[in-house]
């Protein structure tokens, strides 16, 4: 299976900053970079990953395009709360100011005002106007969303512990159509805010949901680019097959 | 008496099974356990010399048959779930299956492998004299979620076990915290020997405080002399160092008094070894011939396992999370041969369902390691391509037929070995379908010889 490598418009560069991978890497979701950064070097658009690990005190902003965010387990996220803590501000002009952040799973909690378990209380980044509470189950399993965006269903798998709660003025990723979602009963995952994508779903998400995929980029283009046209498409027929052997099989 | 009705009906089940081909081994202690719930407890005092359970994510299997092998060869007799039924129910249908009809059999020691998860239930039928931990990695989130919560299972049940004593790998911080205040011994390799790797570093930050650790050296996945700048917290002292490591041509080292020298293939190794010849030691049974019994030894389905088709060899090996994984692609790329490799993935529920770990493991490397073709397959096929696409690596064929897969790459007249990368539920049939085939290509160039040999004379 050949990658055509095919010619976009030139001169563009992405930076895509990837917070914490040294903390927050629970569940294959650096496959997502891969994916992100694929997608552009393939259509001959430059692009820069710059990790931030828990070392770098000067996490920088402000030449970001594309901002990733994962999970992990408690413990970690806890500590990667607190360093992004020192940045709230800045984190959320970025997301105001229509910047591109993905956020998965841990991620996603942190974007909201708390994460509550049994025996204690994480403050969040309070950029979204969501929280979560641990239940006593994990909702573990595959999932099919009917998207608002594209007429592909989204796929992943979920793991989680937390039901996340949405204020209503906010949309989500998607409708359930199987699986269990934010909170296991409301019949819906996810979220989207401008130009933020939180999700519960690894899989990783990216690679089997191309349009997803291809949606953050264009996003993330216009808004550094003005004038950018669209992206040119690629030969998804693999990723396509990859998505329908999981929506097939559930619905 | 219940006992001997649970007995023979695990007896029954299990010729049954055999009869029908299942391949269950833990079905059988099922109906046991029903009759008779105290079946385990009742059989073990059959065991007379003592209990040794073996645990841990990667190695349970070939180190618990290893240490059988090499019990036995010592002159005594074992009760050994070998086939790896490693939960109750197995245990169960181990220690039925030993039993004489009146119910009894004779053994010196127990040797059981024991999933991490299900220790706990198992201890409160059998308590173990020796307990060895192999290593802990994540595995299966969707089965055993993190692996802080299969570490407190692992330690709910040590407590439980009471007087044992523990033989730990002592390079695995996360392994090795469980020997603290307790009577334990630990194995592990004293010197620097492979390049480093960047793969998803498990339990990379400090067991105990949190901070990141540092290692002087390290080999793979969390596995190294590690030691934290903040607490102070390292790498235990080795009762059972490795050193000398040879691995250019065979797998040589040195532990103890002795001098390790076979053919095993792949790093890991070297701990399963490890633990082998520490625990024989704590349980204080002395071996004079230890390289005899390595090499005696013959590995578990899937453990490196060599199976010749058409005169190539092909290497199948069972993989089940990155770390495994990324230990299989270290051995690849270690063999200089030009190579096909076959990628089989699925996600049944013994698998794990959910496959994202695949994007945890560098199947990149593999680019620089002579691959002629690059098959894939396996029920998630279209998962693995895709991991291969995002690595920029041309996959030559997708396809659900092994048997095909395994037919071109014997006759592929580029390649001079195959390997067989599977996880679980692939491997049973995988190997019967190479088996199969080695049969055939077998008769027939047997029956070629006959038939070229005839012609000399004839028509």
């Amino acid at each position: 299976m050949e990658v055509t490598k095919v010619e976009n418009n030139k001169n563009y560069e992405i930076n895509i900053v990837h917070l914490y991978p040294d903390l927050l890497n629970l569940y294959g979701d650096k496959g997502n970079i891969s994916c992100i950064e694929n997608r552009l070097s393939w259509r001959g658009i430059k692009m820069n990953v710059i990790e931030i690990t828990s070392h770098n005190r000067s996490v920088n902003f402000k030449n970001a395009d594309i901002i990733f965010v994962g999970g992990g387990s408690d413990r970690e996220q806890e500590i990667v709360c607190k360093l992004l803590l020192e940045k709230q501000d800045e984190l959320k002009s970025y997301v105001e100011d229509n910047g591109v952040l993905v956020a998965v799973c841990g991620g996603y909690q942190l974007l909201g005002k708390y994460y509550k378990t049994a025996t204690t209380k994480i403050e969040g980044l309070d950029i979204l106007d969501i929280y979560t509470e641990a239940g006593d189950t994990r909702l573990i399993g595959n999932v099919v969303l009917e998207s608002g965006l594209f007429s592909e269903p989204i796929v992943g798998f979920e793991n989680h512990a937390g039901r996340t709660y949405l204020s209503e003025k906010y949309e989500p990723l998607g409708k359930v159509k199987y699986g269990k979602g934010n909170t296991g009963d409301s019949g819906y995952e996810g979220i989207i805010y401008k130009n933020v994508i939180a999700t519960y779903l690894h899989g990783p998400l990216l690679p089997k949901n191309p349009k997803l995929c291809d949606y953050i980029l264009e996003k993330a283009l216009k808004r550094k680019y003005p004038d950018f046209s669209g992206l040119v498409p690629l030969d998804d027929e693999l990723e396509i097959k990859g998505n329908k052997h999981i929506s097939e099989k559930y619905i | 008496m219940r006992k001997l009705l649970a007995v023979w009906i695990a007896k029954l089940a299990s010729v049954v099974g055999k009869i029908v081909g299942k391949k269950s081994s833990a079905t059988p202690g099922v109906y046991a356990l029903k009759v008779c719930p105290n079946l385990i407890s009742i059989l073990s005092s059959n065991v007379k010399k003592g209990i040794i359970v073996t645990c841990g994510t990667n190695g349970k299997t070939t180190t618990n048959n290893l240490l059988n092998s090499a019990l036995q060869k010592c002159g005594y007799k074992t009760v050994c779930n070998d086939l790896g039924a490693n939960m109750l129910s197995g245990v169960a249908t181990t220690f039925a299956q030993a039993c004489n009809i009146f119910g009894k059999f004779t053994a010196d020691y127990a040797v059981l492998e024991i999933d991490e998860a299900s220790a706990r239930r198992v201890f409160k039928h059998i308590k173990p004299d020796y307990m060895l931990i192999t290593n802990l990695f994540r595995d299966q989130l969707d089965r055993y979620g993190e692996i802080d919560t299969t570490a407190e299972l692992l330690e709910e049940a040590i407590d439980m076990a009471g007087d044992v004593k523990l033989i730990l790998n002592g390079d695995d911080p996360l392994t090795a915290r469980f020997g603290e205040g307790r009577d334990a011994y630990y194995f592990g390799i004293s010197e620097k020997v492979l390049p480093q790797t960047d793969e998803t570093k498990e339990g990379r930050f400090c067991a105990k405080c949190g901070e990141e650790q540092e290692y002087n050296y390290f080999h793979y996945s969390q596995l190294g002399d590690y030691y934290c700048t903040h607490c102070g917290n390292k790498r235990p002292e080795l009762s059972y160092p490795a050193t000398n490591i040879d691995l250019s041509s065979s797998m040589k080292f040195s532990v103890g008094n002795k001098k390790i020298d076979v053919n095993y293939r792949g790093f890991y190794n070297i701990y399963n070894i490890l633990a082998v010849y520490s625990a024989l030691d704590v349980i204080g049974v002395r071996t004079d011939n230890f390289n005899n019994i390595l090499r005696d030894y013959k590995p578990q389905i899937g453990r490196m396992e060599l199976i010749e088709i058409s005169g190539k060899p092909f290497i199948l090996n069972l993989a089940k999370n990155p770390a495994g994984f990324n230990q299989a692609i270290q051995t690849v790329m270690l063999d200089k041969r030009k190579k096909d490799v076959i990628v089989a993935i699925n996600d049944m529920e013994s698998d794990g369902q959910d496959v994202s770990w695949l994007w945890d493991v560098d199947f990149d490397k593999l680019s620089d390691a002579n691959v002629k073709t690059l098959i894939t397959g396996g029920s998630r096929l279209y998962d693995i391509s895709l991991r291969f696409k995002y690595a920029n690596m041309k996959v030559d064929l997708i396809t659900n037929d092994m048997r095909s897969a395994i037919k071109q790459c014997a006759l592929n007249p580029d390649s001079e070995v195959c390997y067989v990368l599977v996880n679980y539920t692939v491997l049973f049939d995988t190997q019967t379908t190479m088996l199969e085939l080695k049969d055939e290509f077998s008769g027939k160039s047997t029956l070629l010889e006959a038939r070229n040999g005839g012609d000399e004379s004839g028509k």
